[in-house]
């Protein structure tokens, strides 16, 4: 497996190409915005693109589709069917799938958008806009904040201390590294040990 | 891309390190973490070797790795991991790295001047007397890293991250700090002169969650 990473400048999100160099295909995660260098490195990788996957429906994380469509033919996967219509993979909940020759886990962590998904391929998560290096995505309300920081705990901070977080905005990161410097991890399961401890007082 | 495979020891729960095939070529297929591997001295060797002997590197393992008093001048990484390794004395100009992985390990009196690193994480790195002096360091990950008498003299550091980060002694004069996040940063004699400060982030707004935590305390 291959990874090359793109700065999307609309948005400043992280657009990725997973290429397999074994059956010569690849997969894009949040294609934010389609330049030449990601069609350059498509091409002279010789790549075929046969799947696109989205993180979540947010404009920098899917803005550049359509250009994507109208040259090549991916299957796209994503949570809502507002991002691809009717030809897109709708997926839910947890589950697996594989594409380009790779098996390809994900995760709904819904909380910064209702359809946000994490995926997994080998030991890296593309963690979209939920959790990124050091603090957690932007939320509407604290319901939703709560909502995000108990699916971050449950589905990604129990993954290995040597995953690779690669997230949709801002720098890549580690499992290991998140659980000891995350400005809004290391809260919750403080407040759940006291919650705990006050219990036990009772 | 490093491939993150297991350690083939029982109940070993490291990375293998990569290895060489007969013909010198990297092999990144399940093998041992550096403890368990037959030959340690022998596996350090040839990375050590490895790298000396070319100037692109690509897809290198090398958990918990020490490397001293060796030259990275003018070499360039890419998706390489370095966790848990020390660096000690590394002369490094000119260095680039994209994608590599240093987390949790040690750099101390190395020189890693005029480097260009993007999409680089060092979350919990200990710095002691490293210099990064006009350096490019856009798009990386600094949380939690501590560092000791160092300096990031004219680089620009755009979009990087110093979350819960320990800065004693540290200079950062004529940065470009724009975008750069500084959240719950601890700061001794830290120098910012001639940076921009309004363009980074150095307090946020705390949540709701925090707020409660901070009340019960």
């Amino acid at each position: 497996m291959k990874i090359y990473t793109h700065l999307s400048i609309e948005g400043f999100s992280n657009c990725y190409i997973i290429g397999n160099e074994q059956t010569k295909e690849a997969l894009i995660i949040d294609p934010g915005k389609i330049t030449k260098e990601i069609l350059f490195q498509l091409e002279d990788n010789q790549y075929t693109l046969v799947a696109v996957l989205v993180t979540h429906k947010h404009k920098s994380h899917y803005r550049g589709l359509p250009t994507l469509r109208k040259i090549y033919q991916p299957q796209i996967y994503a949570s809502d069917y507002e991002i691809a219509g009717m030809s897109a993979t709708i997926i839910k909940d947890d589950g697996s799938f594989e594409a380009a020759g790779m098996h390809i886990d994900y995760y709904s962590v819904p909380g910064h958008t209702a359809d946000s998904v994490v995926f997994k391929i080998e030991q890296v998560l593309f963690t979209g806009d939920t959790l990124t290096a050091g603090m957690l995505s932007k939320t509407n309300h604290v319901y939703a904040q709560r909502t995000l920081e108990k699916n971050v705990l449950q589905k990604l901070i129990t993954q290995n201390d040597n995953m690779i977080v690669m997230p949709g905005h801002g720098p890549p990161s580690t499992i290991g590294a998140e659980k000891k410097y995350n400005l809004s991890i290391g809260c919750p399961l403080i407040i759940s040990q006291i919650n705990r401890n006050k219990k036990k007082s009772f | 891309m490093f491939l993150l495979n297991p350690c083939q020891h029982d109940a070993c729960e490291k990375n293998s390190i990569s290895h060489f095939d007969e013909k010198g070529f990297l092999v990144n297929d399940s093998w041992f973490c550096l403890e368990h591997c037959p030959d340690p001295k022998k596996a350090c060797a040839d990375i050590h070797q490895y790298i000396t002997e070319n100037d692109k590197i690509i897809s290198l393992n090398a958990d918990y790795l020490s490397f001293v008093d060796m030259d990275f001048a003018n070499k360039k990484f890419y998706g390489c991991n370095f966790q848990h390794c020390v660096f000690t004395n590394i002369q490094s100009e000119n260095c680039r790295l994209r994608m590599v992985f240093f987390d949790f390990s040690s750099f101390s009196d190395s020189n890693l001047l005029h480097s260009n690193v993007q999409y680089t994480s060092f979350a919990g790195c200990t710095f002691s007397h490293v210099l990064w002096t006009n350096s490019d360091l856009v798009h990386n990950n600094f949380s939690g890293i501590t560092s000791y008498q160092s300096s990031f003299d004219d680089s620009d550091l755009y979009n990087s991250r110093f979350i819960r980060s320990k800065l004693i002694a540290t200079s950062f004069q004529n940065c470009n700090i724009k975008s750069t996040c500084f959240y719950d940063a601890d700061k001794q004699n830290v120098s910012f002169k001639a940076s921009n400060t309004r363009e980074a982030d150095f307090t946020r707004k705390e949540t709701k969650l925090e707020n409660l935590y901070a009340f019960i305390n």
